[in-house]
């Protein structure tokens, strides 16, 4: 008697655990399947934020889109959440920048192209009009912040165009048009930054920022670009980096640095400090948008708000 | 199907860091595998300097090399009579600063950190599968972290009284004519095999979390090794397994939630063990009081 009650006892136990574990393990499984059906949308999901902006923009209400990385999330710094597994897998299309800008995510992108189409946005823009790490010979490995030329991130919205298009023909016309409406206005956004950048006077056309994300930007209009770190946002600036850079803001009577952001103000501060010793008075001159973009719903939460927030606030602490 | 490997790999790593975990809690080296997490930095940085890219592979290479660099020095700085934690700290803050120098002097203008180029995320586990003969079989974490579990299992087969001993009693275990200094470094091999492996797949923060809680955990639970094992495991793989299931209703990181469930698991034997619990002992000591007051 005793010894069935234990084995029987032992045998609810063991059920009870299994049942838990299924109930566990279905549960997860559930809370994906449970989300509506969007009427035959096209789902998109991207990386960063600007590339998020470029498909709403192309795709209009054809597609439903979905960035992994949210507004001020530095993209080498995002962790990926259990959600984000859903959002992979259920995508029809998936967009990201490529150029190593997603780290070891790209390795992933490249293997899913077996099941779906995924497409690096840069991909189609020639590799000479790419900035390398040339100083050292590694010409292989290029500067993945093409954003910040408006001209490449066009190209950009041509791989996206043409993505779609191939990929929901149905609505090919309506991508082209919606395509076609937005170069222009980033064509004429190109003009803009670039009269704007015109209208600083010339030695004063510096712009110095924590790390190296403008390189683009300082090529495509005309500006000396300095950067404090490295490219990515994980390497430190040296001393010797620090005091070049104030021996060389003294000289050249430059006005104000800028702040990211997505990046700690700290090393500019000691710029700042160090200038002020030197009895030259600089300033921040603002933030800028690097590597993410604005919160949703502001202008700066798009691409082309993004640029002219930067480009405006340049030219205001410059001038 | 995504679900099943995610836990599978969770499980694997929590398996293969629990058993190796035993013997670094038991040896007061707990902390070696986020030594390593660290210190192979200036690897994938020789590493790039010399293939010149970001592959995966070079990189692991370059981290792998350095992170047997990392114990063999460990244990030899531990062996010549520095503290294990001194040892741990000095080897991996040197290493790490040297490829910080490395870094700045020169791959500044190169994304080339830890977080990007070499830890992996465990929520991408499922779709970074390997081919073989044009045959998906399946994800490159499984296999990987496997073997190293495989590796870790054979060696523990053949050589578990060595192991136990050297790690209670090294004194005895010389006097009885086991080479000890030889089972620690080849045990110090497994644990920097098992975490480069293992970071490649996961990141950081669940293989350091699995090396060290869950079997901090057992040590509360049991005294003898073959159970610290066996506990250690068990309650690693739980871990992983409600830490998916939180990580999912959270809508948060796995390997976070997962490394968190395994604290609370933590938690929970230090105050509820029978034999080293905080509640039990405090019972146990009111009883003695009682009871010689009584007597």
């Amino acid at each position: 008697m005793m010894i069935q009650a234990k084995t029987r006892l032992k045998g609810s136990v063991q059920r009870l655990a299994l049942t838990m574990l299924v109930v566990l393990l279905s549960a997860c499984g559930a809370s994906g399947a449970a989300t509506p059906e969007g009427e035959d949308k096209i789902k998109v999901t991207t990386t960063v934020g600007m590339i998020t902006d470029l498909v709403k923009q192309v795709g209009g209400g054809h597609v439903e889109v979905t960035g992994l990385m949210k507004a001020g999330v530095d993209p080498h710094l995002y962790k990926a959440s259990h959600g984000d597994i859903e959002l992979l897998e259920k995508a029809d299309i998936i967009f990201y920048n490529g150029l190593h800008l997603e780290g070891k995510m790209a390795e992933i992108f490249e293997k899913m192209a077996k099941s779906k189409t995924t497409v690096a946005v840069t991909d189609g823009i020639d590799r000479s009009k790419l900035r390398t790490g040339a100083e050292n010979g590694m010409d292989t490995e290029y500067d993945p912040h093409v954003w910040f030329d408006v001209k490449l991130w066009m190209k950009a919205t041509e791989a996206i165009r043409d993505t779609l298009a191939e990929q929901d023909p149905e609505h090919a016309e309506d991508y082209r048009k919606n395509a076609e409406a937005y170069l222009g206005e980033l064509t004429k956004l190109d003009e803009e930054v670039a009269a704007k950048i015109r209208s600083i006077p010339e030695p004063a056309r510096v712009l110095v920022t924590a790390h190296d994300a403008f390189g683009y930007f300082g090529d495509a209009y005309g500006m000396k670009v300095m950067g404090l770190q490295g490219i990515s946002t994980a390497s430190e600036a040296g001393t010797k980096d620090v005091t070049d850079l104030r021996d060389y803001l003294v000289a050249n009577k430059i006005k104000a640095v800028f702040i990211e952001s997505s990046v700690p103000r700290k090393a500019i501060d000691a710029v700042i400090q160090g200038a002020k010793e030197q009895g030259h008075d600089l300033t921040i001159g603002g933030e800028l948008f690097s590597d993410a973009m604005g919160e949703e719903g502001t202008p700066e939460g798009t691409y082309i708000g993004m640029v002219r927030h930067n480009a405006d606030t340049i030219v205001n602490a410059l001038k | 199907m995504s679900t099943f490997w995610i836990i599978l790999t969770g499980a694997l790593v929590a398996s293969a860091c629990g058993i190796v975990g035993c013997f670094l809690v038991l040896r007061r080296m707990a902390l070696v595998g986020d030594a390593i997490s660290h210190s192979v930095l200036p690897g994938i940085v020789i590493a790039f300097l010399i293939s010149g890219s970001r592959d995966s592979l070079a990189m692991m290479l370059g981290a792998a090399a350095i992170g047997l660099v990392t114990v063999f020095l460990i244990q030899w700085f531990h062996q010549s009579g520095v503290q294990s934690d001194a040892s741990i700290g000095v080897v991996f803050t040197a290493l790490f600063a040297v490829g910080v120098v490395l870094v700045s002097l020169y791959t500044r203008h190169i994304d080339l950190d830890l977080d990007c180029v070499l830890y992996g995320e465990i929520a991408y586990v499922p779709w970074n599968t390997i081919e073989l003969a044009g045959i998906d079989i399946g994800p490159k974490a499984v296999w990987g972290v496997g073997i190293a579990l495989a590796l870790i299992l054979a060696l523990l087969f053949l050589f578990y009284k060595q192991f136990k001993i050297c790690s209670f009693d090294p004194a005895m275990a010389a006097a009885v004519g086991i080479p000890v200094a030889l089972f620690h470094y080849l045990l110090m091999g497994l644990v920097s095999v098992t975490t480069v492996a293992s970071f490649e797949s996961v990141g950081a923060i669940l293989v350091v979390g699995m090396l060290v809680v869950p079997p901090a955990t057992a040590y509360l639970l049991t005294e003898k090794l073959g159970r610290m094992i066996a506990y250690s495991v068990a309650i690693g793989c739980a871990s992983s397994v409600l830490g998916y299931g939180l990580a999912s209703l959270l809508d948060a990181s796995i390997a976070g939630c997962m490394i968190a469930v395994a604290g609370g698991l933590f938690l929970v034997a230090l105050l509820f063990s029978p034999s080293h619990g905080v509640i039990f002992r405090k019972l146990r000591q009111k009883r003695m009081i009682r009871h010689r007051t009584a007597s």
